[in-house]
């Protein structure tokens, strides 16, 4: 059962310092990804309706799917992608007598009702387009919808035009959020309620608002702190909020990767076609534990013997299965040797080869993703070879240790090997081994010059938990996945606030989501030029 | 100046009561009076172009062809010796180098190969600063198309096809769905009279409505937002116009006909995908859609550039063996031989078909190509360059056309853009711009 989180009192008494200003970038249109697709069709229909994921994909860029949705564009074979889709999906109301009368809310009086189609439409755009649409604008819709029943003799098939021109539209594809005049900052610019509303809402549930939320933005009340507080409270305590920060997880891990890795089932005959998908489960329920049941400190995420496995991933783990089927929360001992996100079979996997663990992509994981060390790209024209195991080099480490003695490896490998090298008592998909063809692993290392020593895997989660870095680098995180641009420099102030907020707030990860809604990082916007 | 109708006028149409559908010109303009000619080509027939790319280049000792020229004066390497049935009707090019800065291991020579550009890169991702060669073409030669490209991917990514920075044409990655598309309600064949339905001009009315809200959104962003609305808009524009074509009769081409339906789906096997039956699947799909003339322009997307795809038989992910296998690579170089296997397999399958004096594939220019050469030292010169068909009589035939001096690739996708009737001042920019092509492969 979810608590009540005590955020007004804590958010309150964050007020009493004036926010840091920022001087944000352009506002930039976001593309809705295919999850905020889904969502916002079953939104508008109900759950039991079928959506196609074939749409635009979604592209990563600069480490976030968010990000990706700020640049990129829809292309010829998206446009044809979200025609279909949006027709497939009003048919299947629009068949349905039943279905279709409870979304639409009045009875036709003939083939051709206006008025009927109005009312609808009027109420259907406003939770689309996240915005009342204009007279002109519903006009459209209700024409174009009474033009094709008149074609086609049937209104509810005249109605699937009008919902698919609605749906197909650059107002529901992307997300218009592009600012107004901010009567508290002359020359300055605000994201406006209704923006404020779509901003919050796919932030905390990765959908379009609901009819409440949008009431508040028509009452004015979003653009003002204390409703916007009021808002993003009760947002949080919807069990919908759960999905909406598990898809931020997801993304700043890239864990939508985890299904997709494919593995030599010979060598590895724990790995399997469902086993990706159960390993990314496993990383976001103890990640949604984190913020709303435990609601614990974001660092113990990495020290925590804690986590939550179905009987696939227990055989894995080499540890009783804690039920006979589905997820249950598991308490690694000692003798697992495994603690932390660093020993998710998730994050293992991923960063590892098809028939080999790799060092280099773990360490880069925990450097570039967790830490938000930037690492330079490998150059180009090398040989990047390995050499093969044999018995005088027959761990990972003997393999590696070139890396080390040449100078043009070594730049970039000091930086990533010796911490990829406390996770060698996994394998390529993350189970345990104590050696490697025959030779005993040393887990042992640190992360550059004697900084943050470690012997094994649990002590370098602790490192890890410890780095100083680490809750800066979720906070920029969280911001741009929240704002949907890489911070500029106007807002590093903003950002450096949040940042020794969350560490004030004892890295709890839902009053870091508050007082980043809060910060005038997400609240102002910058001019278009 | 719009073709379409406006908003207005559709506004006007519905006022009336009832709904206002424009006929597109007839598509007279592609062909002759017996609607089989095709102006500007020898045969009579259009040239098609196609990219078939693979990730993780090639081993070019095992690659180069023995001896230059034509003919009996050369003969295939190992790597390419599944091209034996069709020697006589490719080109063969070695020595040529791509040469934008190899600084991005992969993407240098992915984006200098197919847009003649350095990549543009944020973070760890990657893109093309310029248009890919076959949306360049397709700019060109598109329009007279039901689809202006299409695109197909193999190992499930969404291939490398751009029309600008963050602008990806995802491919196709169900062979069934790609079926649906092409040949699915809405497709004719030639003789059959177009079905008219009423709904076909109810959707055009719906796209001129949201054509009429990007415009109107267009006005309120900022350039970078303008110039992406600018591309979709052109997306909207584009299904209008197959949605109009789909009213009119067919090109009145005599070997159209169904390809092969695919498979629902094609599972993967041991943990390693059906790349062999996928691939053909779609090649026999493409075949028929040049064959149609729905369109003119393909891209065919094996595998990734750093792709690690479990090929059948090997005992690794492709690019670590590219990697870390010792020596002379064999199993690399068996799966460039796989690779190979399906390039050659595409072309038998377009020269299969007859097409007035010859077949479809003496009407095609179908060019083979990865991201680099020796995959193991991301090396972009010896640059893995192969051209299908002879575009209609413009490339030479059965001939390896070595270059002593690491010409410059682009030099290639210049040939490629003038055998497709396009007349382009330069390709590429920066170091791998060309205002030349390679006038030893032209006839």
């Amino acid at each position: 059962m979810l608590r009540p989180l005590p955020l007004l009192v804590l958010a309150l008494g964050a007020c009493s310092t004036e926010p840091p200003a920022v001087d944000p970038p352009e506002p930039t249109l976001r593309r809705l990804t295919q999850a905020q697709y889904a969502n916002a069709l079953h939104d508008l229909f109900g759950e039991e309706l079928t959506v196609t994921d074939r749409l635009e994909p979604d592209v990563p860029t600069d480490g976030l799917i968010e990000l990706g949705a700020s640049i990129t564009t829809i292309s010829p074979r998206g446009v044809e992608l979200y025609e279909s889709a949006a027709f497939d999906a009003a048919a299947q109301v629009m068949d349905d007598p039943a279905w279709r009368a409870e979304i639409v809310g009045c009875e036709p009086a003939g083939t051709v009702d206006a008025a009927c189609a109005e009312n609808f439409l009027s109420e259907f755009g406003r939770r689309a387009w996240r915005r009342p649409l204009t007279s002109d604008e519903l006009g459209v819709w209700v024409g174009i919808s009474g033009t094709a029943a008149n074609e086609l003799g049937d209104f509810w098939d005249g109605l699937e035009f009008g919902i698919t021109g609605i749906l197909t539209s650059p107002n529901f594809l992307y997300r218009v959020e592009l600012g107004e005049s901010d009567p508290d900052q002359p020359g300055g610019y605000r994201f406006s309620d209704y923006e404020m509303a779509e901003r919050l809402s796919f932030l905390l549930w990765n959908s379009i608002p609901d009819d409440e939320l949008l009431d508040a933005a028509e009452a004015g009340e979003l653009t003002t702190r204390d409703g916007l507080l009021v808002q993003t409270e009760r947002l949080l305590e919807s069990p919908r909020a759960r999905e909406g920060l598990r898809t931020f997880f997801r993304d700043y891990l890239e864990l939508y990767e985890v299904e997709h890795v494919s593995k030599d089932p010979y060598l590895y005959n724990h790995w399997s076609s469902t086993i990706g998908v159960a390993a990314e489960e496993e990383t976001l329920r103890l990640f949604e534990d984190w913020v709303f049941d435990s609601e614990s400190d974001y660092r113990d995420l990495f020290t925590t013997t804690r986590s939550f496995v179905d009987p696939e991933l227990a055989a894995l783990y080499n540890v009783r299965a804690p039920s006979r089927e589905g997820f249950e929360e598991v308490a690694f001992t000692e003798a697992a040797g495994r603690a932390g996100l660093l020993g998710h079979a998730s994050l293992l996997a991923m960063h590892a080869h098809p028939t080999l663990s790799s060092p280099t992509l773990r360490g880069k994981f925990i450097r570039q993703t967790l830490l938000c060390q930037p690492l330079p790209p490998p150059p180009a024209g090398l040989n990047t070879a390995i050499p093969e195991a044999d018995e005088a080099l027959p761990t990972m480490r003997d393999r590696l240790m070139f890396h080390m003695q040449e100078e043009s490896c070594a730049s970039c490998h000091a930086l990533t090997d010796p911490i990829g090298l406390g996770l060698e008592n996994y394998d390529g998909i993350g189970r345990y081994r104590a050696s490697e063809n025959g030779a005993t692993i040393d887990p042992s290392g640190d992360f550059g010059n004697g900084e943050y020593e470690f012997l094994d895997a649990l002590e370098l989660g602790q490192q890890v938990s410890k780095h100083p870095d680490l809750g800066p680098c979720f906070t920029s995180n969280l911001y741009r996945y929240a704002t949907g641009h890489r911070e500029s420099f106007g807002e590093a102030e903003a950002i450096i606030q949040l940042s020794d907020d969350f560490k004030g707030r004892r890295y709890r990860i839902a009053e870091l989501v508050v007082d980043t809604v809060l910060s005038n990082g997400f609240r102002k916007a910058g001019a278009i030029q | 100046m719009s073709k379409f109708p406006t908003r207005r006028s559709v506004l006007r149409g519905l006022l009336a009561g009832s709904v206002v559908t424009v006929g597109l010109p007839p598509l007279e303009c592609m062909m002759n009076a017996s609607g089989t000619a095709y102006a500007g080509t020898v045969s009579g027939f259009p040239t098609r172009f196609g990219l078939f790319y693979w990730g993780n280049g090639n081993v070019p000792d095992f690659w180069n062809p023995t001896g230059e020229g034509f003919g009996s004066d050369w003969t295939l390497s190992e790597q390419l010796i599944a091209l034996q049935p069709i020697k006589h009707k490719i080109s063969v090019l070695t020595g040529l180098a791509v040469k934008v800065p190899n600084e991005l291991p992969h993407y240098s020579g992915l984006a200098g190969i197919l847009s003649g550009a350095p990549g543009q890169t944020t973070g760890d991702e990657s893109t093309m600063a310029l248009p890919t060669i076959d949306q360049v073409i397709a700019a060109e030669v598109g329009q007279n198309t039901f689809f202006p490209s299409l695109e197909t991917s193999v190992d499930g990514g969404v291939g490398y096809s751009h029309n600008g920075p963050h602008n990806v044409n995802a491919a196709e990655e169900s062979p069934h769905a790609l079926f649906n598309r092409l040949f699915g309600t809405g497709f004719t064949l030639p003789g059959d009279t177009p079905i008219v339905d009423p709904k076909v001009g109810l959707r055009r009315s719906v796209l001129d409505a949201i054509l009429d809200d990007a415009n109107s959104l267009s006005a309120r962003v900022g350039a970078a937002d303008r110039a992406r609305l600018e591309q979709h808009m052109d997306g909207i524009r584009s299904l209008e116009m197959r949605l109009a074509r789909m009213e009119e009769d067919p090109p009145n081409l005599a070997s159209c006909n169904y390809p092969t339906e695919p498979e629902q789906d094609y599972p993967e096997i041991d943990g390693r995908p059906q790349l062999e039956a996928k691939s053909r699947a779609m090649c026999d799909i493409l075949v028929m859609a040049y064959a149609c003339d729905q369109t003119r322009v393909a891209s065919h997307w094996i595998s990734r550039a750093v792709g690690n795809t479990l090929f059948p038989g090997a005992p690794a992910g492709h690019h670590n063996l590219t990697h870390d296998e010792p020596g002379d690579q064999p199993e690399v170089r068996a799966i460039v031989s796989q690779v190979i296997a399906e390039y050659s397999y595409f072309l038998q399958a377009l020269d299969a078909v007859p097409e007035g004096d010859g077949t479809l594939l003496d009407h095609c220019a179908i060019l083979a190509t990865s991201d680099v050469s020796l995959g193991k030292t991301h090396s972009l010169e010896n640059f893995p360059l192969i051209v299908g068909g002879s575009a209609n009589g413009f490339f030479q035939q059965d001939m390896h056309y070595h270059s002593s001096s690491q010409e410059n690739a682009s030099r290639l996708m210049m040939s490629l853009t003038r055998a497709m009737g396009l007349s382009l001042a330069s390709f590429g920019a920066q170091d791998g711009r060309v205002t030349d092509g390679l006038s030893a492969i032209e006839v």
